[in-house]
């Protein structure tokens, strides 16, 4: 009975949890299939009749087409997510694997910049960007995170040290030298953290914004965050197509979540434990 | 250990691999910190030549009540943010971790907001919030003025930020509750504890790396908010939401106030680092667990 009851009460609140957590992307997704004047006329909170697709038509083929940013988006996380992942499959290698004057030390100074947080290093970067004539350039936005992140080094680290020595012993024996030990030992044994890395690593960059903020300032290299922010900023009250453009930002990511979903959610916890 | 080349030819290979690595942290983690101690000494527009000034940045950070007040802002905004998404948090993981029939449909739904880009959430409860066309207020039927007021507009913020964050917290939590062997739970309740002690006596100490984890990284995270405020409110109004990172961003940015942007920077990095050695220290002595 009262196992019931803790049943029922359980239910109620994931489900006021679920409401309260869908309830801006739904509202946003029906803001977005009004016309303006259909938004103008009735509460924000009523469905639309009849929905229109006007906002998105917009932002696809319309003056404020969304388009170009998608694409430079798209290739921003590419590059990036190949660039960080092969520099920190190497560098986490050598720290689980190679024995080399200084590698504890520069271990810590590794983990040590876990704690610079981007605001701090803001000005700077962006003063060493310029100072490459790099600023308001494709390459600006990726060059400073194109060389992996200590926090996935750290992460592959603790999992090459896990793979058995004897193992890449013998390979080592068998001749393979340290790039055949890597691709044909450790690489197929790292599958999960290589997965929840890339995961984390197209989450990140794709959202990111501050960053590109800063360094771009012609419409031409704008990533869809910053699009999204100046969509926002110069059609203020604009509502209907400013929720279409919210909702294209977040919509692709939203199904690659909703399709690998364990997956992602395993990938999350690694992380974090251990 | 294994291999036993020559001393110099073992350091030119460990070091060829972590080439690529080291050229980014050294270039885009490491000189910046000096860089931005340099600039912090200097006054610069970015037009003109930087003229050296010494500490009068800092000195007249000091004086400086916008600074202060930001610092006291994201002061209150962590306080605010990091206890409730904790709680939140883990009620969410004590509730999914029932594992009733349809536990992986509600997990799946409360991470959504982790893969949204904060900047769009943010936009997003900009609407919800807005006075007149705004989805709260309709709902309500009351006319708030939710993100021009003062006294609304930072809790308006700490709430779309803790919305967003509750779910990932709790996923934490979530794998913290499967690691705790079912034995020790059973015992407790057979020698006669009711589930609020269990929980308060059992759970919670077992969870205290989780606890750890969950803190220290939303403390990190928390400090550094930029997207949500500015899409939400840019800091305003009469900087009742101006945390640190959106002061540093605007000073610079906007302002082109670079010297003082930078001594900014180089406080903020002082705090930061503070913290959490502090936590470190405070967790350390209460948790075991393995660094290497």
């Amino acid at each position: 009975m009262s196992r019931r009851i803790a049943n029922v009460v359980t239910y109620l609140l994931l489900g006021i949890g679920a409401v309260i957590t869908l309830a801006p992307y739904l509202l946003s997704v029906q803001t977005s299939l009004k016309t303006p004047e259909q938004f103008a006329a009735a509460s924000p909170l009523a469905p639309p009749s009849p929905v229109s697709a006007g906002s998105y038509a917009e932002l696809v083929v319309g003056d404020h087409t969304l388009v170009p940013p998608l694409v430079i988006t798209v290739q921003v996380v590419i590059l990036v997510v190949l660039g960080q992942l092969t520099c920190s499959v190497l560098a986490a290698y050598a720290f689980a694997r190679l024995d080399f004057p200084g590698r504890d030390l520069l271990f810590w100074v590794y983990l040590g910049t876990l704690m610079v947080p981007l605001a701090a290093t803001l000005v700077p970067r962006f003063v060493l960007v310029s100072g490459l004539g790099l600023r308001d350039t494709f390459w600006g936005i990726v060059l400073p995170t194109l060389f992996g992140s200590p926090y996935a080094v750290f992460l592959l680290r603790q999992f090459f040290r896990g793979i058995p020595t004897e193992l890449l012993d013998a390979a080592r024996i068998d001749g393979a030298g340290h790039p055949r030990v890597l691709r044909h030992v450790i690489l197929p044994l790292s599958r999960p953290v290589l997965a929840t890395l890339l995961i984390i690593t197209v989450v990140a960059h794709w959202n990111e914004f501050l960053w590109p903020l800063v360094v771009t300032s012609s419409e031409r290299w704008q990533v869809l965050t910053v699009a999204v922010s100046a969509l926002q900023s110069q059609y203020h009250g604009n509502w209907t197509l400013v929720m279409a453009a919210t909702t294209l930002a977040t919509l692709p990511l939203l199904v690659l979540f909703v399709l690998f979903q364990r997956h992602i959610v395993k990938s999350i916890t690694i992380t974090g434990m251990k | 250990m294994g291999s036993r080349g020559f001393p110099v030819r073992r350091t030119l290979t460990g070091y060829a691999f972590l080439a690529p690595s080291l050229l980014g942290v050294i270039g885009f983690l490491l000189v910046p910190v000096l860089v931005v101690i340099g600039i912090s000494l200097h006054r610069w527009d970015l037009v003109s030549p930087a003229r050296w000034v010494g500490l009068d940045n800092y000195a007249a950070l000091l004086d400086d009540l916008a600074f202060w007040q930001s610092l006291l802002i994201t002061g209150m905004f962590v306080a605010l943010v990091v206890p409730a998404q904790v709680v939140l948090g883990l009620l969410t993981a004590v509730l999914l971790d029932r594992r009733l029939p349809g536990s992986v449909v509600f997990r799946t739904v409360f991470v959504l907001p982790w893969i949204s880009a904060p900047l769009a959430l943010g936009v997003v409860w900009r609407w919800i919030f807005d006075p007149s066309d705004g989805a709260l207020n309709a709902f309500t039927g009351v006319r708030v003025e939710w993100l021009s007021d003062p006294d609304l507009a930072l809790p308006a913020v700490v709430v779309a930020t803790v919305w967003q964050h509750v779910g990932y917290v709790a996923l934490f939590f979530l794998a913290g509750l499967a690691g705790i062997p079912a034995q020790f739970p059973e015992a407790a309740r057979i020698d006669g504890a009711n589930a609020g002690q269990v929980f308060r006596r059992i759970t919670l100490p077992l969870l205290r790396p989780t606890m750890f984890f969950v803190v220290v990284t939303g403390l990190l995270t928390t400090f550094q908010t930029f997207d949500t405020v500015y899409a939400m409110t840019q800091g305003g109004p009469a900087g009742a939401t101006d945390v640190i990172a959106s002061l540093i961003y605007r000073e610079a940015f906007t302002n082109f106030r670079m010297g003082r942007a930078a001594a900014m920077s180089v406080v903020l990095l002082l705090l930061l680092i503070t913290v959490t050695v502090a936590q470190q220290l405070y967790f350390r002595k209460r948790t075991t667990y393995e660094v290497s």
